[in-house]
């Protein structure tokens, strides 16, 4: 299959009026001789209906579908119908970055939207029109941390998801920046304030705090970020943007900024990807923002409109001056977000919250009554997502899950040695009270 | 009316999206519970079905519009890609998932991976980095693992005037000093410049090729050799890879490590800003360098490898990059095919020299009359008083086309910068080309039409400036 429309006898005028024989003569004119590739070795192509056949063979290969009891980062949430309808729509899907203002404002009132539900979501004042994905909204996070403090040693929680880890430390690896790891405290799976306090000086320039945490358990950020701004330190906070519903939000603890990923609403795991990382801040730092942010104008004639904005904090003005590089985002995934909230609406982000953690705990407490498991964190707080110790045998237990199409929990065992048999559940509101029963029910019996 | 969601009524009765069928379990500690509620309206799926469709109406975009936005490369995105990537077999696994479960995910990425190599010439790619600056990013940070492996001690990046924005960003953000290189009268490299500014601690030089003026950079065997010779290497910024498939590969004329963008070049759909995936691609000695994990092949079983993590510049991102995006590119590319994926550059270059042909005499060509597969204009001289290369690309809104890109590269005044590429007929390129020559007359006859456009978008022109003076950024 080829997509081009032009045939031969297009191609012979268009060829005539440039005054060349052919697009080699073109090339030649152009690339020296020497630097020519041979043909490529790559097979023929197929016809749409050969291509559609050998991915449905692909996907064959793949055990989808599961009940899904894992998380760490990536959840399976319902995504409403109307999500898939707008963001499939090819009027947005097949847009640029809204460029041209006056012919882009279905993209830019989108991501107005957006932002302004991330605002409403966290109550800080201003959130930019996507990160990739929520491990890069945290070490952007750090950077705008280290940017506005001026102090390059950053304090971040070693509860904080590992792949978000993994990332700032490549984003800060060449940097003139210091990441300084907190432990989290090993019978509550929280941060300790005093520890915290212990550890903060004049020159830290930010603490980052995940809550829930990467395993689960919710921290007390009130605390936490008291202590923090006591030193004057700013407070980053990484949430979970399903848990707003009924958890404290990064404004009403003083967060300076949040960051973190929006997979969770209206986007599938995918993978792992594509999702969308969003980042949200103060007024204070809205010029130092990293990324697109769109804000509200005028026209000629006195209409609302929107358009790209602060844009000299930019790469295309500001070049290695600019607040990051980053110029492509997930602005589709970040849309799927806003249409996923809208459909929600205020009650429904409550009721969201509050069926996750409700579900979650019905299965904590029918776990919990096993014989064989303990928890991990027994009286931390969690939102929907826990820790189980088990006498059992790990890996029959996945097994035996598997074979009745069950994603079971996430082994810790496989990440770090000190987790070892520890097994690790999300319960998102899909998952029905049949399914956890007949998990419980599994687990009982491996 | 243009209405914000806030600015809609509640109207939703009981249509729930999800319902809890275990007993509520809510109560928790006061420093816990939030206080707060949200101030986002609870509406019927019928209002916001309105509201977004509304809102799609108001784009233009490639499905409705030829979009000859320069160096974006907005070909056709193929709509059996979209059908494909939304299988629920692929949309509905767990990044953390046993790797025996998600063999079918991991056979597409290794063949997009091998595919790529074999278009670019390199020995290895990561699928990790999710954008075009990303993979820059990833890239440069590769060769500054490179260096500290080898001991040697290179801190500044060569980037010529002409590049995106994103090379210098990038640069700095990999913790290099950034040395900008002049381009010489033809837009393009000379040997000349580059020795002059070439220093033992130069690590590498960054370079689009074609360039942003949509010229072969036809000394870059000597510009590798200079500077190979002086131990630093050599990017590619792989933005207009449009233009060479087939015919050039990086790797062979001297490239060491690219980016490239997969949401351009194999025609994954740019989402309104995305999201991309931009793959990095190095030779064989800096494999080990690569972001992990890797997928590997042993025993016809596709294995998700963390190698050597020692040399690993470690993780861009979560889990193994945009997956969707990565398949569409990988069917684009077995819908090509090899000799296809030829065709199409040589279409694009064809297209981009088609209407170059007919606006030559009409407007400056900097770079001269031949070009790749695109090519950037001078409006400067051309147009009638006061008007400015802005105001033509907004006329072209009011004629129903997306404006090309304007103002980049930065060395050429009034800069507009065209890129039809290959998925576009001859006769929308007569309209086109009709339309922008109208408008240069336009510009002389009627300045003021110029001034006053675009009149037929939902809205005229926006003020950009109160937009940033007074920045409201939500409701
Ligand atoms: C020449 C060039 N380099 C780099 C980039 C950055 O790519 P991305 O937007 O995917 O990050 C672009 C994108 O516009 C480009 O045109």
């Amino acid at each position: 299959m080829n997509y081009i429309p032009v045939n031969e006898q297009d191609r012979k005028e268009m060829l005539d009026r440039i005054g060349v024989k052919s697009i080699e003569e073109l090339l030649a004119l152009q690339i020296p001789e020497s630097l020519r590739a041979k043909k490529l070795n790559l097979p023929e192509g197929l016809s749409e209906q050969e291509l559609s056949a050998l991915f449905k063979n692909y996907a064959g290969k793949n055990k989808s579908n599961l009940v899904c009891f894992r998380g760490a980062g990536v959840y399976d949430h319902f995504v409403p119908s109307l999500v898939d309808e707008i963001t499939g729509r090819s009027e947005f899907s097949t847009a640029y970055t809204p460029y041209q203002a006056e012919a882009s404002q279905g993209t830019l009132q989108a991501i107005f939207e957006y932002q302004s539900m991330i605002c409403e979501l966290t109550g800080l004042d201003c959130a930019n029109a996507s990160m990739y994905d929520g491990a890069t909204a945290v070490a952007e996070a750090v950077l705008l941390a280290v940017r506005t403090s001026r102090k390059n040693k950053i304090i971040i929680s070693s509860g904080v998801n590992p792949e978000y880890l993994s990332v700032v430390e490549t984003y800060t690896k060449n940097l003139d920046v210091e990441i300084i790891k907190i432990k989290i405290d090993e019978k509550t799976g929280a941060l300790d304030k005093n520890v915290l306090q212990s550890m903060l000086s004049d020159d830290i320039g930010a603490v980052v705090v995940q809550s829930p945490n990467f395993f689960g358990v919710v921290e007390d950020m009130l605390s936490l970020s008291e202590t923090a701004k006591n030193k004057n330190a700013l407070f980053v906070t990484i949430v979970n943007p399903a848990s707003l519903g009924i958890l404290k939000t990064p404004c009403e603890y003083n967060a300076d900024i949040a960051a973190g990923e929006g997979q969770v609403f209206g986007n599938r795991m995918h993978l792992g990807g594509s999702t969308f990382g969003f980042l949200a801040v103060k007024k204070a730092l809205e010029w130092k923002i990293p990324g697109r942010v769109v804000g509200q104008t005028v026209d000629k004639n006195g209409k609302r409109g929107f358009v790209l904005t602060l844009q000299s904090r930019e790469q295309h003005i500001r070049r290695e001056k600019a607040t990051s590089n980053i110029c492509t985002n997930a602005a589709l995934n970040a849309f799927a977000g806003c249409v996923y909230m809208a459909c929600l609406g205020s009650s429904g982000i409550k009721e969201l919250a509050e069926t996750n953690i409700s579900k979650a705990r019905y299965a904590f407490n029918a776990i919990k009554k096993l014989e064989g498991f303990e928890p991990l964190f027994a009286n931390s707080l969690f939102f929907n997502e826990f820790v189980f110790k088990t006498v059992k045998n790990v890996k029959k237990i996945e097994k035996a899950l598997l074979k009745e199409n069950i994603l079971g929990p996430l082994n810790l065992g496989a990440f770090d040695k000190k987790y070892k048999n520890c097994l690790m559940f999300a319960v998102t509101e899909k998952r029905t009270k049949q399914e956890i029963d007949k998990l419980t029910d599994i687990l009982n019996r491996a | 009316m243009n209405k914000l969601i806030n600015e809609i009524r509640s109207n939703r009765n009981t249509d729930r999206v999800i319902k809890c069928d275990v007993p509520l379990d809510i109560e928790m500690d006061v420093r816990y519970k939030g206080q707060k509620s949200t101030n986002i309206p609870n509406l019927s799926e019928n209002t916001l079905l309105r509201h977004f469709t509304n809102l799609s109406r108001r784009n233009y975009a490639l499905s409705t519009t030829f979009y000859p936005l320069g160096s974006c490369t907005m070909k056709y995105n193929p709509v059996v890609n979209e059908k494909i990537a939304a299988f629920e077999e692929f949309s509905s696994v767990h990044p953390y998932q046993s790797e025996e479960t998600v063999q079918g995910s991991l056979e597409i990425m290794y063949e997009l991976e091998k595919s790529l190599c074999e278009v670019s010439g390199m020995d290895n790619f990561t699928l990790q980095p999710a954008a075009g600056a990303h993979g820059e990013y990833a890239g440069l940070l590769i060769i500054a693992g490179y260096f500290k492996s080898i001991k040697e001690k290179r801190t500044k990046i060569i980037v010529p005037d002409s590049a995106h924005g994103t090379n210098p960003a990038s640069a700095a953000l990999a913790g290099f000093e950034i040395i900008s290189l002049k381009s010489d009268e033809n837009g393009i490299v000379s040997p000349e410049n580059l020795k002059a500014v070439l220093t033992k601690d130069v690590a590498c030089m960054m370079m689009t090729v074609p360039n942003t003026l949509g010229v072969f950079e036809k000394n870059i065997a000597e510009i590798s050799e200079i500077l190979h010779q002086n131990g630093s290497l050599l990017y590619y910024d792989g933005a207009n890879l449009n233009a060479v498939m087939g015919i050039v590969k990086p790797a062979d004329i001297g490239f060491d490590v690219m980016h490239i963008n997969l949401h351009k070049t194999f025609a994954t759909p740019h989402g309104g800003g995305g999201p991309g995936a931009g793959p990095v691609g190095v030779k064989a000695f800096l494999k080990d360098f690569l972001p992990v994990p890797v997928i590997v092949k042993e025993n016809n079983k596709f294995k998700i490898s963390f190698g050597d993590k020692k040399k690993s510049i470690g993780k861009m991102k979560a889990f193994f990059g945009n997956f969707p995006v990565l398949l569409k590119a990988c069917a684009y590319i077995k819908a090509l095919g090899g000799a296809g994926l030829k065709e199409a550059s040589e279409q694009a270059v064809l297209n981009a020299n088609y209407v170059l042909s007919s606006l030559k005499d009409k407007v400056s060509i900097p770079a001269g009359s031949v070009c790749m597969h695109e090519f950037v204009l001078s409006s400067k001289g051309h147009l009638g008083d006061g008007v400015k290369t802005l105001d033509v690309a907004k006329k072209l809104l009011d004629y129903g086309y997306y404006a090309p890109t304007i103002y980049f590269p930065l060395i050429v005044e009034e800069a507009m910068m065209i890129e039809p590429t290959e998925t576009e007929s001859k006769q929308v390129l007569d309209e086109f080309t009709d339309v922008l020559l109208k408008i240069i007359e336009e510009s002389v006859s009627n300045p003021e039409i110029l001034h006053n456009a675009p009149v037929n978008t939902y809205v005229s022109r926006l003020n950009e400036v109160e937009a940033a003076r007074k920045p409201k950024l939500h409701w």
